[in-house]
């Protein structure tokens, strides 16, 4: 068992904490298999599967979205560091309201007409990405009394292998709703819940445009196995 | 070693952010039989999970894995959000038998990959598009033993091309899940 194994990385399924956990999270124990060798590859997404005006979610309507603009940068590496290239990740958030431009929503905070919430990226030749988007607002969302999401934004990862595939979540530092968000909190290990707060970036920021944030994400090694097997 | 990024839940909005163009169409190079994979999700109350995205991967005709091709889309693999119904529907080819770790030919399957509000990390697991007999000698079908029935596509009785798998999270028929 190495060392990654011993701290409780990813949440479990089952969090009555978080209520939709209940009827949704498996009773069986998952199975454990020898690895098909269709899991160590992984779809290759062409160049043209994204455009470049995708990385900027603040050009996607007729004027510029409410909010705080922020520049959202990062690389994409694996366990043992090696940059993941050319890889998808795909971005999804609500408005700076806590609005999301979805039909479900019924939070009765404004829609923005100048903000969908949607990106996509390719990494690049050392899994650096780059997004240009607002600050999202918090939202309630019923679970328990009190229950409001803090500020947060979706990301989808593909890495360059199935077995990597991740969807995770961006929080923001020093957001007074962490302690109480049990989604956050369902993460057991404290470094591993830093790993989802991004950091104030100055650097990659443009002055009195958009602050900067920097979030890293690290993927699980290609080569790693379910345990024991 | 640096310590990885946890997963979190997709949420209920999924849709604003993971919308493919054709997500549920599989494309590939070259042509192959022709498949449909359609079922439900549900809950261990029975009910049709409406937020899920089912997500898949597979070889080619020729048991290997796809080749990019040269159209703006990604090959090999799909993407398809259950309705109100809870039901999903994937089209695409029959994957051919790759070869696995001994050297032995595994009978076609697709991998699977589940989303849902209410799942803090990704279900994985495998759907066998063949006859009971002929998975029989697959690690994965020994593995789940007795369970292994809930991995198995059934051939509609009208459509030699439609296979049904549906996905439960709980329950009686819950279904056998893999660890990645
Ligand atoms: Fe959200």
């Amino acid at each position: 068992m190495s060392a990654r194994d011993r701290i409780d990385i990813d949440p479990p399924y089952d969090y009555p904490a978080y209520k939709s956990t209940i009827l949704r999270s498996p009773k069986q124990p998952l199975l454990r298999v020898a690895p098909h060798p269709m899991e160590a590859t992984g779809p290759v997404f062409p160049r043209k599967f994204v455009t470049d005006s995708e990385a900027d979610l603040t050009t996607w309507g007729k004027g510029a979205p409410l909010g705080e603009k922020m520049i959202l940068t990062g690389r994409v590496t694996d366990e043992d560091g090696a940059p993941v290239r050319n890889s998808l990740l795909e971005l999804w958030q609500c408005n700076s309201s806590g609005r999301y431009a979805h039909p479900v929503d019924q939070h009765d905070a404004p829609l923005d007409p100048n903000f969908l919430g949607q990106g996509k990226v390719l990494t690049g030749d050392k899994g650096e990405y780059r997004f240009v988007t607002i600050k999202p607002g918090a939202y309630p969302w019923k679970n328990h009394p009190w229950a409001w999401r803090p500020a947060h934004i979706h990301l989808s990862l593909f890495g360059n292998a199935y077995s990597q595939r991740l969807v995770t979540q961006l929080f923001f530092p020093g957001d007074p709703l962490l302690p109480i968000d049990p989604i956050f909190n369902s993460v057991p290990d404290e470094s591993a819940r830093q790993r989802m707060v991004c950091e104030l970036d100055l650097e990659h920021g443009i002055e009195e445009v958009a602050l900067g944030y920097r979030f890293d994400i690290v993927l699980r090694g290609v080569k790693s196995t379910p345990m024991g097997v | 070693m640096a310590i990885r990024t946890p997963s979190q839940t997709i949420g209920p909005f999924f849709h604003v952010g993971l919308k493919w163009e054709a997500g549920e169409k599989v494309a590939f190079e070259s042509p192959g039989g022709r498949v449909i994979l359609t079922g439900r999700v549900h809950d261990g109350a029975g009910n049709p999970s409406a937020d899920a995205l089912i997500e898949t991967w597979q070889a080619g005709p020729d048991g290997r894995a796809p080749v990019p091709g040269s159209a703006a889309r990604v090959t090999g693999y799909s993407r398809a959000a259950t309705d109100a119904d809870g039901r999903y529907t994937i089209e695409t080819v029959m994957p051919g038998a790759c070869t696995g770790a001994d050297g032995k030919k595994l009978p076609p399957q697709i991998h699977v990959t589940i989303f849902a509000r209410g799942l803090l990390k990704a279900l994985r697991t495998r759907v066998f598009l063949a006859e009971p007999a002929a998975i029989k000698g697959d690690p994965l079908a020994r593995a789940a033993g007795p369970r292994v029935g809930t991995l198995i596509a059934l051939r509609d009785a009208k459509d030699s091309g439609t296979w049904r798998w549906d996905v439960r999270f709980q329950g009686k028929d819950e279904t056998a899940f893999i660890e990645i």
